[in-house]
């Protein structure tokens, strides 16, 4: 899967935007988007938001998690714990970089978010490196693991699907199939 | 993140080959000791260091391991392979010691794929050897994922020389999914660039009708 897949999955998520035109309510296949007043809150779809921010047409309000105090909070919650921490939205990565890409000017201190999150990231990416690490030298054959975002599952995926594969190559060396000792397949 | 227009064969499974798999054909070039138990008529040309007609009984040998699976036979009246130095006793102690040291490319850059095709010849080791393969290879995860998945944009030859082929194999993947992150944070991946095939074809780039 490309990252770019999973930020597409992300524009999914709602957030609240304060528009500046009036609509009618628009009803589309995947869900009704509230009638638009300007200058009154409404909830719609990532996608729309960023396309109305492009086109100036709204002011994007910053979602609840977006805020120093609590990201520090919750970074150094993440440091403490061995054990992923809830995350602040399941696309936190994605939403945070559209987000101060497409509207850093309605969020404050856009920069410090943009290094808090990073900090979380790659503290829970850590984790996710030591866990997939006890989890092959145990030769464990299930893992369950908590709280993971798309993104993080995606950036180890395909390591960690081929290297088991590989010791699953390896580990069939010790039992061969009755038949298959002692004769070999003419082509 | 760029596809490929074609998927090549992986190596087989444990200690089967796969026909088509280049990396097992290659793998197959690997010469091993073998002695004959019965006598060659008229082929003593392959044995340079001779120059007897014949190959008699109990020549000492190294054949490709192409041709020792083929003439290897349980009743065992053709060929007798011994083991390669590196998955002989002496060097299984120092595998389980540190695997981490050992510079895998020059042991065969095809350690684990022989070491599996060595089982088919019924050595009184084989479990030994099987077992050392796989802890070789746990020992040594840790370091390949963290060198495959931390190593941006910089020169990775000294990581990869000391890596068996299905090492590097990994290595390339766990670098494929870190460009493509790192790709998509710096904003490339909405970035639209001519697709590879089309540059390698030179027919569609402006420059080159302009002229």
């Amino acid at each position: 899967m490309d990252p770019a897949e999973v930020e597409f999955l992300a524009e999914k998520e709602t957030v609240k935007i304060i528009p500046n035109f009036s609509l009618d309510k628009v009803y589309l296949i995947g869900g009704d988007l509230g009638p638009f007043n300007p200058g009154l809150p409404v909830d719609v779809p990532v996608w729309l938001a960023l396309n109305l921010k492009q086109r100036q047409k709204c002011r994007i309000v910053p979602p609840a998690w977006m805020d120093v105090d609590k990201l520090e909070e919750m970074r150094d919650l993440e440091r403490k714990e061995d054990a992923f921490m809830p995350v602040p939205s399941p696309h936190y990565m994605e939403l945070t970089k559209l987000l101060l890409n497409y509207a850093s000017d309605n969020i404050p201190k856009a920069d410090e978010i943009r290094t808090l999150v990073k900090d979380i990231w790659d503290t829970r990416v850590a984790k996710l490196r030591l866990s997939a690490d006890s989890f092959i030298t145990q030769a464990e054959a299930h893992a369950k693991l908590d709280n993971l975002t798309l993104m993080e599952i995606n950036t180890i995926r395909s390591f960690f699907l081929d290297s088991l594969n590989c010791m699953y190559k390896l580990r069939s060396n010790m039992q061969p199939s009755g038949d298959s000792k002692g004769h070999f397949n003419d082509y | 993140m760029d596809t490929q227009s074609y998927l090549p064969v992986q190596p087989g499974v444990g200690m089967e080959e796969n026909f088509l798999s280049l990396d097992d054909i290659l793998l197959s070039q690997e010469r091993l000791p073998a002695r004959t138990e019965c006598a060659f008529p008229r082929l003593g040309f392959l044995e340079k260091s001779t120059d007897n007609p014949d190959i008699v009984e109990g020549t000492k040998m190294e054949l490709p391991l192409w041709l020792s699976k083929g003439l290897y036979d349980r009743k065992r009246r053709v060929l007798s392979v011994e083991l390669p130095k590196v998955y002989r006793e002496g060097w299984r102690t120092v595998f389980n010691a540190d695997p981490n040291v050992v510079d895998l490319h020059k042991m065969g850059p095809y350690y684990y794929g022989l070491g599996s095709q060595m089982l088919h010849f019924d050595c009184p080791e084989n479990t030994e050897i099987g077992q050392t393969l796989l802890q070789t290879f746990i020992g040594r995860f840790r370091r390949n994922m963290d060198s495959s998945q931390n190593a941006y944009n910089e020169d990775t030859s000294a990581l990869v020389e000391r890596l068996d082929t299905l090492e590097k194999a990994l290595f390339r993947s766990g670098q494929s999914g870190l460009n493509s992150f790192q790709s998509w944070e710096k904003g490339q991946a909405s970035q639209i660039t001519a697709s590879a095939l089309v540059l390698n074809y030179r027919k569609r780039k402006i420059t080159d009708m302009q002229q």
